[in-house]
Formats: structure tokens, sequence, C-alpha cells
């Protein structure tokens, strides 16, 4: 029965399909410190997405235009899928016509008394015609298999580039409201959801409805009575289908669930492991470890046997439906309403039918779900985009020398437009001053370098650079001013030398172990394995937090900018090494504006400014003398840290 | 492999039976063919009705054998993978208990957590493919055969040559594949951490105006990604339309032969198509034990990461015997401090040198000094100086490389681990709380304590904000102690410690995050406490340890100094650098807290 078993051999692609997708799915939770507790990349600790798309129509014609380029493959493989399917269910009903041919001619010759052998004028005319219609819906298999196998993946790669270029157009807002892991998922996990659907379901799904169709009305023709019988069982086995798609999602969901709650709990006591051990509880530890793992296997081989028990259920309703047919046809076949050939070619078209028909059902399901993902895709790209950088001709441009001179005019702004946070800010960093800010955690200090950086905008009011709106200035220009030392340093995937030189490409090694020695890095960065050409990771752990900030500080004093940023940049590096820093700093800030999110007593009492912030605004500035005083904050603050 | 083994031992009956069922399931699937065509061959022959019926009740208990076994097999198969990966899970964790912090950080916390879920979760669904689709490959394979063969010995011939042909084609589809598929796996990482790169790194890439550079780097990763990946599906294509060739040719060779056969009454007219049944199941149980097969360099790659785990031998382990027990019998874990004399050393570094594994240098030289009962010990130096190490050779989480640390006399390394931090109290320098609630966390300490206890320890910590919580000792704390400030964390975290009665209470830099004024008070509430006991402070802040008994002034992991504060002003350079720099107004934490 050769037609129902080409449609299991795509079944064989099934299994293909199922084991690619643990593949891509642990491949996505990335090993590294960081990457672990703030956000589970995984999709195993993600939070349940939709599975269903908002308007599967929209999606689908903006997929479609997305495509452009690539349309002339998906004509092809349409053309492709009518041939095929064309002669694949022609070539049952051409067998019955083989199999009553050879029948006839072998009872002729039993009949006549002689042994009958196949040749061209005994049914081997018949037998190469029959290959002669494979071999054509053979080539149209090929060709719509080989077709589709770029598609998706092409498809995919343009969208990839897409968020590629998406992502450096996004607002930091959108950076600072998305964990990481959401977004990387966005641009792995969905995607490959997507091209993995496009790539098997899709064609499947259209071969499946023309087989389906085909062979049925090919039933109708040959034994309505059957054709009916087939149709009751069939009925069946999809609301099967429905039913175990259903329950699946419940199970799996619940598997997740647990994978969950033993994430958070292994995460929690790998990070506390030193207290379990200095507390001896370690037992306890192990018991509430085991327990959830056991959970755990409970709910994974419920979602494991449903998933993997759905098939053969399916099947036996199958092989029911089988048993019944073959009973009543072959009572037909002796009563001689039907021929040996006939018989057989309704098995076929029994086969061809019925798996995809089950399929149908379960692709039907995949397809939702892809959708959904591209859905998020989409709105990944609709986000709303950073006002564009005036035109080139219409930028201004700070005039060279830059003096380094920052004010702040009458600045509103608030992170929601509905919500200031200031109201009227106003100050000015002269050139060369040092201006440091205080406030609590949470006070809103970043929010200030946020507008020096334009990585948000203000709502009203200007800051201005030497007198220019930055504003009014194209971002690239602006940002090469500034030098910034940020609380979380980041190093990128490369080595040291490559992340030293990251504002400045094409430093000479000369040059980036002076800036190194200046950040008092250059003996750490000999001491490891491959000096400068160490290679590390952003999530690297033979790096500390103090040394990637004095990575991070040689960075900045290689780029040689007018004005520094330093937010909290010296707080996980001790008290000794500290001083040299600042040492190195101060001989950097010498003719430098700097702004400085300030730890340090003295960094503050020498400070030219002191700003000094509360819930997202400036509430004092002055100076050290000045502000105490003014006996305000500023005052209650230093006198409750320093008596 | 050998882990494999060892996890599925447990489980043989299990997996013999999930065999059995499987090969049930099989022998179900093959018979239906014969049978259908026995059914039609003799409905021609005899015409009779009878043995139609009958023909059919054997179809309709081959189809039940066949989903029942199928059904059941899926059944155990998912319950063997689950247990065992449960197996994998627990050991796994139980293993990583007993590392020291030098084990552990040879993987990581990240790795750690990978190894535990996400790795064990592609061995548990590679377990459930393998006994599912490859295990009964063979069996199916002979099995089909000699049924083909009963049929007709040409038959059985012909089909034994196309198995042989699709092996062939499988093996070589794997050799080919397997590399790819490694090289995507590794560029899907590539991709993910790239991506995670460029957003993490986000304000960092605009300071420095690189998007076009990021923008490249990523279409870079995402063409080469594509590239393999369009390679993977080009060459599942080829295997897919060479299998279709293949079954054209076999269709017709079996049709054309068995018309031959049939027509030398070798064997009957139906059973041409249970030969063609049996090449296509074959042919479909080949490819898809292929695309098993080739995901299982994988599987193997995260059963070796977790055997890495399991099979570390941990650096410190208990003594042998029970002579360690005897030795500190007497005293007792908490009963000492009450008993025994003051002034008595409790634990005492004998020329204690610790080096780590790898490291060219000491991060502790010839470490020298006795911390005694009643008496408060401290040590300073700037972080890198290696002050936190010396609380952790206390705690044996660390073995000194030479020299020997000893407590209450004895040899730490002749005590069991449990023993000896039983005697202690520690207070860590990350002020680390576990989820569940303030009093969960507090019994850490002691697990049968009380409220009363609970409120003294809560007291002399100076942990009075705990009252003013909704649900007081009940509280929620969040994983980590997220929902909690750094002072209030610390707090709770030096309470409990306190919970426990202790000979030895260590404070690693346990004070940074209190204002001066709680600082102050709590080691005010805390002289009582510890009278009988000793204490060690490990800080930064001189205010903090101004009053301590004697000072260890560390420098480079060798004791600079050792005396009173006004010992160490008088004679010892480095104390008094750090002094200074704190004293000019620098060294408490300012402004921002």
């Amino acid at each position: 029965m050769p037609a129902a078993d080409r449609e299991r051999m795509q079944g064989a692609q099934d299994v293909r399909g199922d084991e690619r997708a643990p593949l891509t799915g642990a491949a996505t939770a990335p090993e590294g410190p960081d990457a672990v507790p703030a956000d589970p990349g995984s999709p195993e600790s993600d939070a349940p997405e939709s599975e269903v798309p908002r308007d599967a129509v929209a999606t689908v014609r903006r997929l479609w235009s997305e495509a452009a380029g690539q349309r002339w493959r998906f004509a092809i493989v349409l053309v492709s899928v009518v041939f095929y399917t064309g002669f694949s269910v022609a070539a049952p009903a051409f067998s019955a016509r083989v199999i009553d041919v050879l029948w006839a001619d072998i009872q002729q010759a039993f009949a006549e008394g002689r042994p009958f052998v196949v040749d061209w004028g005994h049914g081997g005319r018949e037998i190469l015609v029959y290959l002669g219609i494979w071999s054509a819906a053979f080539v149209f298999y090929a060709t719509q298999t080989f077709t589709m196998a770029g598609f998706a993946e092409r498809l995919n790669l343009a969208l990839r580039n897409r968020i590629a270029r998406k992502l450096n157009r996004l607002p930091l807002a959108f950076f600072d409201a998305h964990k990481p892991g959401e977004i990387v998922s966005r641009a792995t996990n969905d995607l490959d959801k997507m091209s993995e659907v496009l790539q098997t379901g899709l064609l499947r799904l259209f071969t499946a409805v023309g087989s389906v169709v085909g062979a049925i009305v090919m039933m109708f023709v040959y034994s309505p009575l059957l054709a009916c019988i087939f149709l009751a069982f069939s009925a069946v086995s999809i609301w099967l289908t429905k039913v175990a798609a259903r329950k699946t999602l419940a199970l799996a969901a619940a598997r997740q669930a647990w994978v969950g709650h033993l994430t958070g709990a292994v995460e929690e006591a790998y990070s506390g492991r030193v207290i379990i051990r200095a507390f001896n509880r370690e037992r306890a530890s192990s018991g509430e470890i085991h327990g959830l793992a056991d959970k755990l296997a409970e709910a994974s081989w419920k979602a494991d046997f449903l998933t993997n028990a759905a098939g053969p259920a399916i099947r036996f309703v199958g092989r029911l439906a089988q048993v019944v047919i073959a009973v009543i046809g072959c009572g037909m076949l002796v009563a001689g309403r039907l021929t040996v050939g006939t018989f057989q070619a309704f098995f076929q078209y029994i086969m061809q039918a019925s798996e995809p028909m089950t399929q149908m059902s379960m692709t039907v399901n995949t397809l939702q779900s892809a959708l959904a993902s591209v859905e998020r895709v989409f709105d990944i790209l609709d986000e709303p985009e950073v006002e564009p950088d005036p035109a080139p001709e219409l930028a201004l441009h700070v005039p060279e020398p830059v003096r380094g001179r920052v004010s702040f005019e009458h600045v509103r702004f608030g992170y929601l437009p509905d919500k200031l946070l200031m109201h009227d800010v106003s100050f000015t960093a002269e050139p060369g001053q040092k201006i440091a800010i205080v406030g609590a955690t949470g006070a809103g200090k970043t929010t200030l370098i946020n507008l020096l950086m334009r990585f948000y905008e203000v709502n009203g009011g200007r800051i201005a650079l030497d007198g220019v709106d930055t504003h009014a200035m194209s971002r690239a220009e602006l940002r090469r001013n500034f030098g910034m030392v940020l609380q979380d340093a980041w190093l990128f995937d490369g080595t040291i030398a490559e992340n030293i030189a990251y504002g400045k490409p094409d430093a000479t090694r000369e040059e980036i172990v002076r800036a190194a020695k200046m950040a008092h890095v250059d003996f750490f960065v000999r001491t490891m394995p491959a000096g400068y050409d160490t290679h590390v990771a952003n999530d690297a752990e033979n790096i500390s937090q103090g040394q990637r900030q004095l990575l991070t500080i040689a960075r900045v004093i290689l780029t040689d900018p007018k004005i520094l940023i330093l937010d909290e940049a010296t707080s996980s590096v001790d008290t000794r090494t500290e001083h040299a820093i600042v040492r190195a700093m101060e001989n950097l800030t010498a003719g430098r504006t700097s702004f400085v999110i300030a730890h340090r007593l003295s960094t503050i009492v020498d400070a030219d400014l002191i700003l000094v912030m509360s819930a997202g605004t400036i509430i004092e500035q002055g100076t050290h003398a000045e502000l105490l005083e003014e006996g305000g904050a500023y005052a209650a603050l230093y006198n409750s840290q320093f008596m | 492999m050998k882990l494999l083994w060892r996890f599925l031992k447990p489980h043989r009956a299990l997996v013999a039976v999930t065999l059995l069922v499987l090969l049930i399931d099989n022998t179900g699937t093959l018979l239906v063919p014969t049978m259908l065509a026995n059914m039609v061959n003799t409905g021609i022959a005899s015409g009779s009705l009878d043995h139609i019926v009958s023909g059919g009740a054997l179809m309709l208990g081959a189809s039940m054998l066949a989903s029942g076994g199928a059904l059941t097999g899926a059944f155990l198969a998912a319950r063997l993978a689950a247990n065992v990966a449960r197996d994998i899970r627990c050991a796994i964790y139980d293993s990583s208990l007993a590392f020291s912090g030098g084990d552990f950080e040879r993987f990581g916390t990240g790795s750690m957590i990978t190894r535990s879920l996400n790795d064990i979760n592609v061995i548990q669904q590679s377990i459930i493919a393998t006994i599912q689709m490859v295990l009964p490959l063979p069996f199916l394979c002979v099995v089909g055969i000699i049924m083909a063969c009963m049929i007709d010995i040409q038959m059985g011939l012909l089909l034994a040559a196309v198995t042989v042909v699709v092996l062939v084609i499988a093996a070589v589809t794997i050799k080919n594949a397997a590399p790819i598929f490694m090289r995507l796996q590794g560029l899907i990482d590539r991709m993910n951490v790239v991506l995670r790169e460029s957003i993490i790194g986000v304000r960092v890439i605009r300071a420095f105006t690189k998007e076009r550079r990021e923008e490249r780097r990523l279409d870079e990763v995402f063409s080469n990604y594509a590239d393999s990946a369009i390679k993977v599906n080009m060459m599942f294509a080829g295997v897919d339309a060479a299998s279709f060739l293949l079954m054209n040719f076999t269709e017709v060779a079996v049709l054309w032969l068995g018309g031959d056969r049939v027509g030398a009454h070798a064997m009957e007219i139906a059973s041409i198509s249970a030969v063609l049944e049996y090449a296509m199941l074959i042919l479909f149980y080949i490819m898809a034990a292929q695309m098993v097969v080739l995901t299982l360099p994988r599987a193997k790659a995260c059963l070796d990461r977790a055997a890495a785990v399991i099979d570390l031998e941990p650096e410190i382990r208990d003594p042998q015997g029970g002579a360690a027990g005897a030795a500190t019998e007497g005293r007792g874990a908490a009963g000492g401090a009450g008993a025994a004399e003051a002034g008595e050393a409790v634990a005492e570094f004998d020329h204690a040198t610790f080096r780590f594994p790898d490291a060219d240098e000491d991060t502790l030289h010839d470490l020298h000094f006795a911390c005694r009962r009643g008496q408060t010990t401290a040590i300073i130096g700037s972080t890198g100086s290696g002050k936190s190490t010396v609380a952790k050779l206390l705690l044996r989480f660390h073995d000194v490389t030479d020299g020997a640390v000893r407590f209450c006399g004895e040899d730490i390394r002749d005590m069991s681990q449990e023993d000896l931090r039983a005697r202690i109290a520690y207070v860590p320098q990350k002020a680390w709380l576990f989820s569940g609630t303030v009093a969960s966390n507090l019994r850490f300490g002691n697990e049968g304590a009380g409220e009363a206890e609970m409120r003294h320890a809560l007291d002399v910590a100076q942990g009075h904000f705990v009252y003013e919580l909704s649900g007081r000792l009940q509280a929620k704390v969040s994983q980590g102690g997220t929902n909690f400030s750094g002072g209030q964390r610390q707090r709770l975290s030096i309470a409990r410690a306190l919970m426990k009665r202790a000979d030895l209470y260590i404070f690693d830099d346990s004070f940074s995050a209190l204002d001066f004024k709680t600082d102050a008070a709590l080691r005010r509430a805390l002289r009582p406490e510890t009278r009988d006991a000793a204490v060690l402070i490990i800080a930064q802040r001189i205010s903090t340890i101004l009053h301590a008994d004697q000072i260890v002034v560390l420098k480079d992991g060798v004791v600079e100094g050792l005396g009173t504060h006004d010992e160490l002003m008088e004679t010892c350079e480095v104390y008094r650098a750090i002094a200074d720099s704190q004293m000019k107004g620098g060294g408490r934490d300012a402004g921002s807290r």
C-alpha cells in the first residue's frame, strides 16, 4: 500500500520537527551567572505566552509582504503541491488497474495451465506506467521540498536583520521596560518556531488538504458505503485529536510551572549555598530539592505520556476503521462487487487520508501558535522609535574645540509624560567643574545621565552643551563628547584589548596598555592567561566586578572625552585601589567637566556643585559648605551618616 | 554513558518491561499486513464469509495488541525517563552540596542551573525517543524481513536488500549531518550571546555610537545561522527525496517480482501488498530512528556535563571512620560556650597558608594568630587582601595548603564538617536570605526555636523593623531577601546567626550597610551575647573595629600588623595608611545610601 506509506514517510519528518524543539529550546538558556537569575532566557522558565494570534489574517498578510522577493518560491511550491497531490491521488487508482490486470492475466494463465511471467504485454507496461506516475509525483515532491528548504530560513533572516536594525532605533525606555531574555526570545525562539512551521507544517497542510479531498472523492467513486464508514471513524479521530491537543497544552503548562518552581529553588540554593553549608542545612535543602524534582518528574511523565500516546490512540481508531472496512470490503469482494485491485486501492486511500486528517488538526494548532509568535515579532518591529536625528545640513554643531559647559535650562521631564518628575530644573556645569550627584537609592540619579546622554528626551526646557541645544545636534556628535562609566560594567564577547579599544578601534597596543595602566588594571590583565589577548565575555566569571569597572574606565580613558559621567564607578573597588583611580581620574578630569554619582565623602566635599536628588528631581544644589549652611535635606543626610 | 547505566540500573525492571511492551507493539503492527493479505487471499479462494469474519477478528486482535503495546510503551517510557531525570537532578544537587567553593566555581552558578534543569530535560527527551524509536528498530527490521520470507523467500531477499540500502543512506546522513547539527547548535548559542550582549550593553553601545558595529555583528551571526540551517534543510530535503525515489523503485520491483512469484504459485496475489507494507514500515522506522540518532550527540554532551558534576571528587571530605565524632563529643555543638574558660583559643591559625589551585601566589601566607574566648578579633585590609578567605578557612570551605587551622585545639581536618560548622555562627559578606518568612530564615540557625528566641535575636541585631511589617515574624521574604533594604538584610542575617549558640561568631563585613548609629547600637547589644564565645569581625571601616581586643592587618595575604588600634597606629604603616584615608573623611560610605 504505497501511497499510505508515503504519508507515513512524511510522518517520519515529524520526529525531526519534534526533536528540533528541545534543540533550540535548551540552547536559549545561555550559561552565565547574570543570565539566569535576572531573566531566564530559556523558554522553560518564561511566563506563558499567548498561543493564539490576535488577528491571524492581518499577520499572515503582513508576513506575506515581508516575503517579497521570496514569493516566486512560494508560487513554485504551490504549483508543485497541486501537481504532486494530483499524481499521488491518481496513483492508487492506477494501481488498482495494475493489480486487476495482473490478477486477470494470472488467472487466465492458471486457467490455461501455464506459468505466468510478467512481461511487457502482461502487466509490465502497466507497472512501468505506474512507475511513471510516481516518478512525476517525485519530481514535484522534490521540487517543493527543495524550494521550501530555503524559503523559511531566508524569511527568518530578513526578519532578524530588521530586528537588529530596530534594536538600535528603539528608545531606552523600551529596554528599561523589557527583560533582555524576553527580547532575545523574540529574535530566536519565536522566529525559529515560525520557520519550523513554515518549513514542515505549512507544506504538509497544503499536501494534506489535497490528499484528503482527493482520497475521499476517490473512495466515494469506489464505494459510497465504505467511504461513509471511513468518514464516521474519521470524525471520531478528529474529535480525539482535539481533546488530546487541549489536554496536552494543559499538562505542558503544569510541567512548565514545576520547571519554574524547581529552577527557582535550585537557583536560590546555589546562590545561598555558603549559608546552607555554614548552617548545616544540607539535609533539609536536599530534601526540598528532591521533593520538587519528584513533583516535576510526576508532571513531566504525564505530559510526555499524553504527547506520545495521542498518536497511537488516534491510530487505533484508524485501525478499527480498517478492520471494519476490511471485513465489509472482503464481503463485497467475495460477492463480486469489488475487484481485488479496487479493494487494495481503497485501502491505500484510507491510509492516504487518515494520517493527514489527524495531522491537519494538529498543524492548525502549531500554525496558530506560530502566528502568535510572528505577531510578537511584529510587535517589536512596530514599537515607536526614537525621534530621528536632525538632517545633517540642519544639525547644529558645537564649535571646536568643545569646552564642556553643560547647562540645564528649565528642564521638565518624566518617564511617563503625564507623571512629571522634574518640573523646572536649572543648573550649569562650567567647563572643568566637578558635579557630584547625591541622593538615596532610587532617587533618580541615573535620570540625570539619561537626559545628559539623550537616552531619554526632555519634555520641556532644554539642555545645552557649550550653549548649543543638545536636541538640535545629532546624537552621535553629542555622545562623542561624553565618557561614561556605568554601575554595571559591560564587557562584550572579545579580547580584553578589543574591549578597552571599544571606543577607539584603531588604537595601538601601546595606547591600550597606557590606558590600562592609568586605570590600574594593567597588572591584573597581565595575570590573565593570554594577557591583553585573553578572551572575555559579558558573563565571564573570572573577572570580578571591580576589575570589570577598571576595564571600562580604561575604555573611557582611551577615548579622551570632554565630559565624564561616572556612575558609582568606584563602588566595588577597594579603598586603596579606589584612591589610585581617583588620582588617575583627577588627572583625567583636569580641564574636563565631570558628573559623578558619588559615594565618597571626599568627592562630594571637593565638588564644585552638589546636586541633591530625591524622587527623580533635584531638590537642592550648591557646594558642600552652602548646603550644610542651608540645613536642608543634604545636611540631614550628611548628619545621619557621619554624625 | 557509564553515568546513564548507573541511573538506569535501579529501574532495570522498568526498562525490561518497557522494551518488552514495545516489542509487542511492533509485533502487532507487523502482523496486520499479513493478516489482511490472508483475509483477501482466502476470501478470494474460498468465497466464504466465515473466513473473512474470523480474519477480521484476528486483525482486530493484532490491532489491539499493537495499540495497547504502543500506549503502554509510551506510558512506561515516559515514567522511566522522568524517573531517571529526577534521579540525575537529585544526584547533581546532592553532589553540589559537598563541593568546596573552588569545586563549585569550576562550574559557576549559571552553568550549574543549566546542568540541573535544561540539560537533564534534553537527556529525558532523548531517553524517550531512543526507547520508542531506536531500540525496537533491529527487531522490527529482522522480523519484517522474516515475515516477508515466510510469504516468499525471494520477496524476503528483496526486502533485505532494500533494508540494507536504506540503512546505508541513514548512516551516510548521520555521518554528514552530525557535525553540521553540532555547528548549528553552536550558532544558536552564539546568536543568543550576541543578542543578549547588545541588549544589556545598549547604553554603552549608544554612548560610543557603536550601533553600526552591533548591527554588523548581529547580521553576521544571523547570516551564519541561516546559512547552516539552510544547509541542514537542504540535506534533509535530499534524504527525503532519495527515500521517495527509493520507494518508487521498491514498489515497481515488488510488483514485478511479486507478479512473477504469484504466477509461479510461490505466493498469493494479496501478499504483494503485505510485502510493500513491510518495506515501507522498515523505511519509515529507519528514517525516524535516524532523526533521533542525530540528536544523541547533544544528549551525550549534556550527560557528560552532568557526569562532570556528579563524579567530581569533592576537594574537602570528612575524615574516615568515627574518630572525628568521638573527639568532639562531650563538648557538644552548642553547649561548650558556658563551660569553657575565657581566654581559651577557640580558633587558631598555625602558620596557615592558602593558595587557590590555579594561582601562582598564596592568597593567605603564614597566618599565625588565635581568636580567644571572650575576645574580639578584627581583620582589616583592602579587598583582595584575603580577608574573607580567612573566614572560609575557618568554616572549612577551603583547606589550608600549608600549616593548620585548629578549632578548640583540634585540627579542623580531623573533625567532621558538620560538627565544626555546628559550633560556628557565621554572618556572610553577602546578606543572602531565602524565600519564605522571616521566621523560616531565622530558624536556619536553630530549627526548633520558639518565638521568644527569635524576638531576642532580632532585638540584639537591631531588627525591630520586623515588628512593623505586616505579618511580623511571618512576613514574607522573597528570594535573596530582595524585598528588604541592604541594611535590613544585614540585620536579619546577623539575627539568623545569633539564633545559634556558638563557640565562634564570624562577622564578615557584616556592618557595611548599616548607618553609624545602628552599627554602634548593634555592637553594644552584641557584647553580652558573645561574652562566652570568640568573635571574629572582618571589616573595611576602621570605626567598626576600633575597640577590638586585637586587630589583624592583612595586605596581599600577609599579616602586616597585629595588635590594638593604638599599637598599630604606632607600629603599622599599612594600618596607618588605611586609617588616614578613612579619617580624612572618605572611608565611610557616604551620600548615596
